[in-house]
């Protein structure tokens, strides 16, 4: 079983994220991780790999030359290959130009089975996925909670919908989202990692896929373009609810959110 | 100038649900000012009522009701949408964040080469073009974005970012026919929709979030009866959801689901910034902590110390008596 998984480099939770003055960038604190929903997925190959012994894992993300490290993580988890489509000089956020640079990679090498996590955790937009899979006109299924492996050209997979789950066969090549639930990423071994720090990366400018010249995917190209940034508006201070016992606390509450915050 | 909008409905178990009068609302608000047409597109099976209820808040109602759209597949979906973008050209289509919506919406504009932006809060007509407010990084920044109008764009929305607005409207029903045909490679083998009587969580107007300080799962049926009386929903914490106490389906925060309710109240939460971002985009927020330094107070507008195994019989009571006023 031939298997990528895309993955992405995110700022992490608590990184602090400052407006730059032209209030047009944003200048991201020094602290990145694997997107959360990318190590199921690179955990679920892993668990395929475990089962079908001819399986090779590769990894990709598109992003600058730090993105490296995440690719690193990824092969410190099992991995076999990694590469990292290079954005230097292009520079979009463009869902659509990603998915593109990212089709054209998995064209390129083929691929029976593809993951991807559900979203990433920064832009919130679980677009990639399906969006490859339509570029690439093969089958996806968002989101999914359990992977079965039925043959070679056939699997099962349980995934999320509204207020339920569904059970589907899927034939493959597909492309499958993952999100928690489905199995609990490993935490790399110390060879694991001594592994990825060795290992060689391959860096591929996408501009040299078949198809995709520079202006096809650069900044000019996006079809999305942010406009300004702003930070929330911050909440006032929290008043504290007062009284001498539980029952006069909640009278005050229910009084406070019915009169003053018009909530109930 | 033409820049007719598409709102995709989306039903569960045969209604329509809130998010998507809320989109009408606001896709209204917007043609108002841009001259051009509201269309509700509903599809599926057995919606002729549904429809109807559509004509009040849409310029035009287009119905593909077919015995073969019962179920959601998004390659059916998407193939129907396929062709009546096709036929009627529409600046915008705008849809719910939901499990739906992201799953149908990334291959639709995939399909016809056109921007997206997913998981938006907001959206403005400058009288030229729509700008779509976007929150990044669980909400510490917000972006204002636009599209590339040269084909057809798509934007899906968090559920409760816009009040609905009932405009009487009498908008034209359009029956249309089209090829409803789904991808082979793909079959359903079963279905579990157990969870379906139950509001979403995205869309609940009330949560009672139940923490590490809940105890126990045990405790959550507390939870459970009082977003009964409100008639919304339970959340939980990362932590619980961790320890197993409940399922992930509940789960608020970066991990787990984004929530914008009217009102949402935490029980034991700690405010851990993971549950934060997922839920302080809500309208009113109550801690309810017996720890005076609990992270959650700086994120309340509303805060009570105290035990909450003692104020939530209260609260209970005090929230059924509100609801028997009404």
């Amino acid at each position: 079983m031939n298997i990528l998984v895309c993955i992405k480099q995110v700022a992490d939770t608590e990184a602090r994220i400052l407006l730059k003055s032209d209030k047009k960038s944003l200048e991201i604190e020094n602290k990145y991780n694997m997107n959360f929903f990318d190590e199921f997925a690179v955990e679920e190959a892993i668990r395929i790999k475990s089962k079908i012994k001819d399986s090779q894992i590769t990894v990709c993300t598109y992003g600058t030359k730090k993105a490296v490290e995440a690719l690193r993580t990824a092969i410190a988890m099992g991995a076999d290959r990694a590469f990292l489509l290079d954005n230097t000089g292009l520079d979009s956020d463009d869902p659509l130009i990603i998915s593109k640079i990212l089709a054209n990679f998995a064209k390129q090498e083929g691929f029976d089975l593809i993951f991807c996590g559900r979203q990433a955790i920064d832009d919130e937009n679980a677009n990639i996925g399906a969006m490859i899979a339509e570029l690439l006109g093969i089958p996806h299924v968002s989101a999914i909670l359990k992977f079965d492996i039925i043959d070679e050209k056939k699997v099962r997979v349980e995934s999320e919908i509204e207020g339920g789950k569904e059970t589907l066969e899927v034939q493959l090549p597909a492309l499958f989202t993952t999100q928690k639930g489905i199995n609990e990423p490993r935490v790399p071994l110390i060879t694991g990692v001594m592994k990825a720090m060795k290992a060689s990366i391959t860096v591929v400018d996408p501009s040299t896929f078949e198809g995709l010249s520079k202006e096809l995917i650069d900044m000019t190209a996006s079809k999305i373009s942010v406009l300004t940034y702003e930070t929330p508006k911050g909440r006032p201070a929290v008043k504290i609810v007062d009284g001498e016992t539980p029952g006069e606390k909640v009278k005050s509450l229910i009084k406070i959110l019915k009169e003053e915050a018009k909530a109930l | 100038m033409f820049k007719d909008i598409f709102v995709f409905i989306e039903c569960k178990e045969g209604s329509i649900r809130k998010v998507s009068f809320e989109l009408l609302s606001k896709a209204k608000e917007i043609s108002e000012k841009s001259l051009s047409t509201v269309y509700a597109v509903i599809i599926g099976n057995d919606i002729v009522a549904a429809a109807n209820q559509l004509k009040e808040f849409a310029d035009k109602v287009i119905v593909v009701n077919n015995e073969k759209l019962k179920n959601y597949r998004w390659d059916i979906f998407t193939h129907v949408m396929e062709q009546l973008i096709k036929k009627y050209k529409p600046y915008a289509v705008f849809g719910a964040s939901t499990i739906t919506g992201k799953d149908i919406f990334p291959r639709l504009a995939a399909k016809f080469n056109g921007a997206i932006v997913s998981d938006a809060v907001g959206a403005v007509f400058d009288g030229e073009s729509i700008k779509i407010k976007k929150p990044l990084f669980g909400g510490k920044i917000i972006s204002w974005i636009v599209c590339k109008d040269d084909s057809t764009f798509f934007v899906t929305f968090r559920p409760n970012s816009f009040p609905v607005e009932k405009r009487s409207l009498n908008g034209e029903l359009i029956d249309e026919t089209v090829d409803v045909v789904g991808d082979p490679r793909i079959s359903l083998i079963s279905t579990d929709k157990s969870g379906s009587k139950k509001v979403d969580l995205q869309e609940a107007d009330f949560i009672i979030c139940g923490g590490r300080g809940m105890k126990g799962p045990e405790n959550f049926q507390m939870l459970e009866e009082i977003a009964g009386v409100m008639e919304g929903r339970v959340g939980a914490s990362r932590a619980v959801v961790d320890s197993k106490w409940r399922d992930y389906n509940d789960q608020i925060g970066k991990s787990g689901k984004t929530v914008s309710p009217k009102l949402y109240i935490g029980c034991g939460v700690s405010g851990a910034l993971h549950h934060t971002m997922g839920m302080d985009t809500a309208k009113v927020i109550v801690a309810i902590n017996k720890d005076p330094n609990a992270l959650i107070f700086q994120y309340a507008d509303y805060g009570i110390v105290d035990d909450i195994f003692t104020i939530l019989p209260v609260l209970k009571e005090e929230l059924i008596k509100i609801k028997q006023e009404v």
